[in-house]
């Protein structure tokens, strides 16, 4: 096949020029309507892959989606929500080599858009994966602080709670702490945030600010049975016992199931019962309450070196319980003169003795039950308050 | 006493390097062309002004730069619609999503293997074997005529096969179609038939540019492989429309590279070692596929005519069969598999088995005269074994810090420099498609293991290998690298006892030469230049009663050439015959006599056993 320039055409530079720039422009115009048609048949395609490959990921089906989300991408290399789908499914797969390729496609959908908040959220997740808490903490800041298409104060708040449990899992406490005051700040008036934003922050064992987002909660919705029981286990933990009992009790006629509530219900009240500390008793009661907490002190004490096989007499060899069973035998005249007005620092210091036997026989004698839990939660609450 | 003269030296290093066109043009390829109206004749019916001013800018060196830029543009735009091609035919054959276990995987390539097989042989005879060497001998024996046919052919043909999963690449066809687009253009317009004779490597250029998308890389092979020599002449050509082509390329199918760069480190210098181990088993690699090659592709050929009709179809159906008992990943070019492979996607076993499989499945492919490249199967054998190779060694040495990508990357160029035997340009070619500097010194190490490995394992390279098979010696780089060249200083004879002044009287320097036993003497002019007289004329001077002229104003003769000791002896040799002795002078002090050479002694050198190779070229 050979091809001579047509005698008609000058052969002149320019006009040859000329040829080739309008031989060149038809060959542009031709090669661009076929790529046109190509690509609109490949993204055609490639959108039923896709979905094929969504179907597959919300399935679990996770091998699957990734063959899909990969032809899909044969069609639309440059896609960037294909390769964000098949990041992902990379990701959750919970195949670790496969978490280095999520984050290679991550990492270059972030140099294009690296405000893409999407974007930043698998990062963050793909880190999370790995468990740098640096890297993924940079990645969910980015998450929150980026572009949502969608709901983007919804999104930055689940973006933040996802960081909080995050944080929570690793131990991460104080950072989630300041992730979960922010938060708080910043919620709508909707129970179900304040519900979470209470149960993270009882996760993360601030127990006060619980409290009051439960209260909030109750404040939104009174009645809200996930709420009582919460603010009725926060008010316990955080050793308000006369404001968890109400709680504890509403939760439980709410919901009667709640054996949680039931128990920590039972634990409160028995508290109530025995703590010569609450105001308004009478001296009588109060003595009555100190000389009870004595007595269970010794028979605890006891028990527990019978359990353990440590002998209390041993006057040679003295063991810890040993030396507490000598302070409670030199204490024990003493609580005969509870009654007599100049012994006012007589209650305390029987009250010490308790506290050490019941904190003492709490490590090697299992976790208290019953009037020796109570007097345990009370020398806590005592000495969270001395402190 | 010297007495310099003032007449100037004619010395070879000092001629124009650059021609004009009048001095360039040749002979036109077609006869009774009238060649002069290209540059020189108006338009008429045209504004003659304008076309007069327009014309006066281009000279043919001009001209070809501005059509190196169209070749460039057309080329991009065939290898586009060449992509496509491929893209459609795997998609319609193959479907989007291709299942180990289908009996689609082995049917197809055998099926498109016929058709294949019958359009080469019946419709387009010329487009079998290596498009690099079909340029290569479009330049050296064509006169730079590609059939235009032959880029229809390869565009069909190997859309086909590559398409069908035959375990080959796109680039081979690419750069053959680039040539043969720009041979037919150069024919078209009639250009002389030295700048049509470049008009193939640049072509070439631009559609391996395309393929690869890899602009730096593709002149770098165009010239080491294609024209086999730097050539300051044809260097811009080749830059324009490779740069040029790739622009089209990425306005149409996007700017995404060919793979998705993972993290590549290296910390520790001890780690080349890790390197060094990875170019030599390239290197081995390289060896093994190579002498494959080497080995099957003549027999296959010497088989009676009709089995040509079922050798492509037998290669599609066997790596068919590969693909359908569980490694698709070797079918086509295979660019897919290469990228999970950098993203550590494989364990090390399996990378091993696909880059064995590769070199089995790709050989086939190749010596059963399916149309296709063997860049890409060389990118994926050497990705797969740098993965392999780099997951072992971390598994003996747990503190190597390269990433299993980092290794794939390296393993690319190791290929590429064992099997092509291109080094400067797989080098390039890692740090273009990589994007990244910081693994030049691993790949530079690696590919040198892996080249010298493939060079003392295997002499003759893959591209001259398959050219001898097809009865054709073409020139090579790699040999010119290790020709032994003689240079003026080898047959450098030593500065001669008598030397005469022109300065000086007749009678005088005939008094000098009386007690020589030379016949021919050096006449040293003022204040630079040379002359040479002999015995003869200086006593018939003397006869004449010239003794008491100097010897510079009787001395009629022209200046002598003087050439410098580092000179290729070959410059000489345009000399010796006219002048009975040559100065060979200092660099630095043209003065300075550092010897003379002779007619004698130079032949006397060639006619020696170190000069012997080079006789045989000259």
């Amino acid at each position: 096949m050979s091809w001579t320039l047509p005698k008609l055409v000058p052969r002149s530079a320019p006009v040859i020029l000329i040829i080739l720039t309008l031989a060149a422009a038809t060959g542009f115009a031709a090669v661009g309507h076929l790529v046109a048609r190509f690509n609109a048949n490949q993204q055609s395609r490639g959108r039923k892959l896709y979905q094929l490959g969504i179907e597959d990921a919300r399935a679990g089906h996770y091998d699957d989606a990734i063959a899909a989300f990969r032809a899909a991408l044969t069609c639309e290399p440059a896609n960037s929500q294909y390769q964000l789908s098949l990041a992902r499914a990379l990701r959750d797969s919970n195949d670790p080599r496969r978490l280095e390729e999520a984050e290679s496609y991550l990492l270059a959908l972030w140099q294009r858009t690296p405000q893409d908040a999407a974007v930043n959220l698998a990062l963050a997740r793909v880190a999370a994966h790995r468990g740098s808490v640096e890297d993924a903490t940079r990645y969910y800041h980015n998450a929150m602080y980026g572009v949502w298409n969608l709901n983007p104060d919804a999104n930055r708040g689940k973006a933040r709670i996802e960081l909080i449990q995050f944080l929570l899992k690793k131990n991460a406490v104080a950072n989630a702490e300041s992730e979960l005051m922010a938060l708080a700040t910043s919620l709508p008036a909707d129970p179900a945030s304040h519900l979470e934003v209470a149960q993270l922050f009882t996760q993360a064992q601030d127990y006060p600010s619980a409290l009051a987002q439960y209260e909030e909660v109750l404040r939104l919705e009174p009645g809200n049975a996930m709420a009582l029981s919460g603010a009725g286990e926060a008010a316990y933990h955080a050793g308000n016992y006369a404001t968890a009992e109400p709680y504890l009790r509403a939760a439980l006629a709410a919901n009667p199931n709640d054996t949680n509530s039931r128990q920590l219900l039972e634990t409160t009240e028995t508290v109530l019962r025995a703590s010569p500390y609450r105001t308004h008793l009478s001296d009588a009661e109060r003595n009555r309450r100190i000389t009870a907490a004595f007595l269970q002190a010794e028979q605890r004490l006891t028990e527990c070196a019978q359990r353990t096989g440590v002998s209390l007499d041993s006057a040679a060899n003295p063991s810890p319980l040993s030396r507490l069973q000598a302070r409670w035998l030199a204490a024990k005249p003493d609580v005969a003169h509870l009654r007599s007005p100049g012994e006012t620092d007589l209650p305390d210091a029987l009250m010490d003795i308790v506290f050490q036997i019941e904190q003492q026989t709490a490590g090697p004698c299992g976790p208290p039950q019953g009037l020796d839990l109570a007097l345990l939660l009370i020398s806590r609450e005592r000495a969270a308050a001395s402190r | 006493m010297t007495q310099p003269t003032t007449q100037p030296t004619t010395q070879p290093t000092t001629q124009p390097t650059t021609k004009t066109p009048s001095q360039i043009e040749g002979p036109a390829p077609t006869a009774g062309v009238d060649r002069s109206g290209l540059l020189a004749a108006p338009a008429y019916r045209l504004p003659r002004r304008l076309f007069s001013r327009l014309e006066g800018v281009f000279n043919e060196e001009v001209f070809f730069l501005i059509l190196s830029v169209f070749i460039g543009i057309f080329s991009g735009l065939a290898v586009v619609c060449f992509r496509l091609a491929i893209d459609w035919m795997h998609l319609a054959l193959l479907g989007p999503l291709p299942q180990t276990h289908s009996w689609r995987l082995f049917a197809v390539p055998a099926l498109a293997g016929l058709v294949v097989a019958a359009l080469v042989l019946h419709v387009f005879p010329g487009i079998r074997g290596s498009g690099v060497n079909q340029t290569k001998a479009a330049l050296y024996i064509y006169n730079g005529v590609i059939p235009f046919r032959t880029a229809v052919g390869k565009f069909i043909c190997a859309a086909l096969a590559i398409g069908s999963g035959q375990s080959l690449g796109p680039e081979d066809p690419s750069l053959q179609i680039g040539a043969s687009i720009a041979s037919a253009l150069g024919r078209w317009l009639q250009i002389s038939r030295e700048k049509l004779r470049l008009m193939a490597p640049v072509g070439a250029a631009a559609g391996l540019a395309a393929a690869f998308n890899a602009p730096v890389s593709a002149v770098l092979f165009v010239i080491e492989e294609v024209i086999g020599r730097w050539s300051a002449g044809i260097l811009g050509s080749v830059v324009l429309s490779a740069v040029s082509s790739v622009v089209i390329v990425r306005w149409f199918l996007g700017s995404e590279p060919l793979f998705r760069i993972p993290v590549t480190t290296f910390k520790r210098p001890s780690e080349l070692l890790a390197y060094a181990v990875l170019g030599i088993v390239g290197g081995l690699a390289s060896v093994i596929f190579a002498k494959s090659i080497g080995y099957l592709r003549p027999r296959l050929k010497a088989l009676p005519r009709w089995t040509q009709y079922f050798q492509p179809a037998l290669a599609g159906l066997f790596v068919g069969l590969i693909a359908f008992l569980g490694a698709p990943q070797i079918m086509g070019a295979g660019y897919d598999s290469m990228d999970q492979a950098m993203h550590s996607q494989f364990p090390w076993r399996f990378l091993a088995i696909l880059a064995v499989l590769k070199i089995v499945a790709s050989t086939a492919s190749f010596v059963s005269g399916a149309p296709g490249g063997m860049f890409a199967p060389t990118l994926f054998i050497g990705a797969m074994l740098g993965g392999a190779v780099g997951d072992i060694e971390r598994i003996f040495f747990p503190h190597l810090t390269g990433s299993t990508g980092t290794y794939v990357l390296v393993g690319m160029g190791v290929l590429f420099a064992g099997f092509l035997r291109v080094p400067m340009t797989s080098v390039f070619m890692v740090l273009e498609v990589s994007g990244n500097y910081e693994i030049i010194v691993p790949v530079i190490v690696a590919n040198t293991f892996s080249y010298l490995v493939s060079r003392s394992l295997q002499s003759i390279p893959i591209f001259d290998m398959l050219t001898r098979q097809d009865g054709l010696i073409l020139p090579s780089l790699e040999e010119d690298r290790e020709e032994a060249v003689l240079h003026v200083e080898d047959a450098m004879l030593p500065v001669p006892a008598t030397i005469l002044s022109a300065e000086d009287y007749v009678d005088a320097n005939a008094r000098r030469v009386q007690d020589s036993a030379d016949s021919t003497f050096l006449v040293r002019q003022h204040p630079t230049g040379w002359k040479v007289v002999t015995r003869e004329q200086l006593q018939n001077l003397f006869h004449e009663g010239k003794g008491e002229l100097t010897l510079a104003s009787v001395l009629l003769s022209q200046s002598l050439p003087s050439l410098y000791p580092d000179l290729p002896l070959d410059s000489a040799l345009r000399y010796v015959n006219d002048y009975p002795l040559i100065p060979v002078v200092n660099r630095a002090d043209s003065r300075q006599l550092e010897g003379v050479i002779s007619r004698d002694s130079v032949f006397k050198k060639y006619g020696s056993p170190s000069g012997i190779a080079v006789q045989a070229n000259l």
